[in-house]
């Protein structure tokens, strides 16, 4: 489905990823997790074409798509949840929803696709006439999953879900996630909250410093010192757990 | 106080007036908002239209209906290349402001050259007939500006507010990556909105011709009450903007009638001055 190849990106001078290489199989679920200013949130902007890259290359489906526009990423199917939800925060929940099939081929379906994100979400059909900016955190945040299934993707890039929301809403949102996963989605998931990414991942991808760490099956993730340490907050010296 | 005729009269020609105002406006209005363009030429646009319909209505002896209809393709184009100068020498949203006073005062000159400083009128039959209901005289023209203006004004609107291009460009002025990303193609709707911003300027111009003398130094007699309605009515807001000039129209024409005539721009910038005081956030 995706493969990024020895990606370099970097802010004018600043290097911000070194030689990313990394996989997302079709309708897997894979988690990129790394602390604070690790360039995760960079990584997924660039595979959304919406960061340029400096170096390397992004394939979809066996196709370089390293040179083409955000636009284009839309056409292909890939669809961006990105940080801090950014929705068209004037606009009316229903104008949001209908931004997200603003591309002619996810149009057509504009009304089976409002029908399904308003039964995942039925808040969201309550509240369609709202200004999307005057609802709560959550309902933002399922505003903008809701956005991007609209637009049909075959390859959801979802940026720091969590962010900003309680943990009973976080865990919620990452039921339907799983549930969106399971339907067939393949799935690029970038998040802070280790435990929950490694909880709900078939494959993780560490990255620190711009570099990828180290990568595995999240029981073989969860094995490290490394990861159990830094992520997890145990005391491995101590030999809890 | 002044008698109930001239008051009833005075309202009228200000709710008139206020369909000029938003005819001059919805350019100015749609570029600020979904270009971060603050066009000051839009104005001299206008008077160039003016001028070619005094040349093609006075001279070539068109109706005004046909000469509309040459000048609407002519100016949706002339919007697109003022925009594709702006992109081309990325101008931002502060710079337009002194490109754009730099194109109208070249427009201005270019005026002068051609047509000469004289003020030149529009003679026809209609321009200046009116109906007399009562004890109020109904200009004619004017009142079909009016209509126009307010058809005008609806239809963008609508536009605006139910066609996926309209929210596409609603989306890109609030968030143009994100926008891009779910497909939205900002720098062809750029060009479309400018353009249209353009032909804005010819339906002025063809009224303005019909119910005005003309001069090069006119160019700017509008300017600042029509960024009061701009402001006053929302940024990219076309009913926002009808509604706000007629509120200064009215209020202009009710100063004039009670007090002098000098007193009618205190008016509209009062009023854009309480709201930028008191609704900051909404400019």
């Amino acid at each position: 489905m995706l493969e990024v190849r020895a990606l370099d990106v970097s802010y004018g001078d600043a290097p911000a990823l070194w030689g990313i290489s990394m996989t997302v199989g079709a309708g897997e679920l894979v988690a990129v997790v790394g602390p604070n200013g690790a360039g995760k949130t960079t990584l997924i902007n660039s595979i959304a074409r919406i960061l340029p890259s400096r170096g390397g290359s992004i394939w979809l489906d066996g196709v370089e798509v390293t040179a083409l526009p955000s636009q284009a990423m839309c056409e292909l199917g890939v669809a961006l949840i990105p940080e801090g939800r950014r929705l068209f925060v004037g606009m009316t929940v229903e104008e949001n929803l209908e931004m997200g099939c603003y591309r002619p081929a996810a149009r057509l379906h504009r009304v089976q696709g409002m029908e399904r994100v308003y039964e995942i979400f039925p808040i969201l059909k309550e509240r369609r006439r709202q200004i999307a900016g005057t609802l709560s955190g959550g309902q933002q945040q399922m505003l903008a999953v809701g956005r991007a299934l609209m637009a049909r993707p075959k390859l959801l890039l979802v940026d720091e879900p969590s962010l900003g929301l309680s943990p009973l809403i976080t865990q919620q949102l990452f039921e339907v996630l799983k549930k969106i996963h399971a339907d067939g989605m393949s799935m690029l998931l970038i998040e802070q909250n280790v435990a929950i990414a490694l909880d709900i991942a078939e494959r993780v991808y560490v990255v620190e410093g711009g570099r990828i760490v180290s990568t595995g099956k999240p029981k073989d993730l969860l094995a490290t010192r490394h990861i159990r340490e830094a992520y997890l907050g145990e005391d491995v010296e101590a030999g809890s757990r | 106080m002044p008698s109930a005729s001239l008051l009833a009269q005075s309202i009228l020609s200000g709710i008139l007036i206020g369909g000029l105002y938003t005819l001059l406006g919805l350019g100015l209005s749609l570029s600020w908002r979904f270009l971060q363009v603050i066009n000051l030429a839009h104005f001299a646009f206008v008077f160039l239209a003016a001028y070619l319909s005094y040349q093609l209505i006075g001279v070539a002896g068109l109706n005004p209906g046909l000469a509309l209809l040459i000048l609407l393709p002519i100016f949706f184009l002339i919007g697109i290349a003022l925009q594709y100068l702006l992109i081309r020498f990325s101008v931002n949203e502060f710079a337009s402001l002194l490109v754009t006073f730099g194109i109208l005062v070249l427009l201005e000159t270019l005026i002068q050259w051609i047509w000469s400083a004289d003020f030149r009128r529009l003679e026809t039959s209609y321009g200046t007939a009116s109906i007399k209901i009562g004890a109020i005289y109904v200009p004619i023209v004017e009142c079909l500006m009016f209509f126009v203006a307010v058809i005008v004004a609806v239809v963008t609107w609508a536009w605006l507010k139910f066609t996926y291009v309209g929210k596409a460009l609603r989306a890109s002025a609030e968030n143009p990556i994100i926008a891009g990303a779910y497909g939205v193609n900002h720098k062809r709707l750029a060009y479309l909105i400018a353009g249209i911003s353009g032909a804005t300027a010819a339906i002025a111009g063809v009224f303005i011709a019909l119910i005005s003398t003309l001069a090069p130094a006119q160019v700017v007699v509008w300017l600042g009450v029509v960024f009061a309605a701009v402001i006053l009515g929302g940024l990219g807001n076309p009913l926002g903007l009808l509604v706000a000039s007629l509120v200064i129209g009215v209020s202009e024409a009710i100063t004039m009638a009670v007090t002098a005539p000098t007193w009618a721009p205190l008016v509209s910038f009062t009023l854009l001055i309480a709201i930028l005081i008191l609704r900051p956030h909404k400019v």
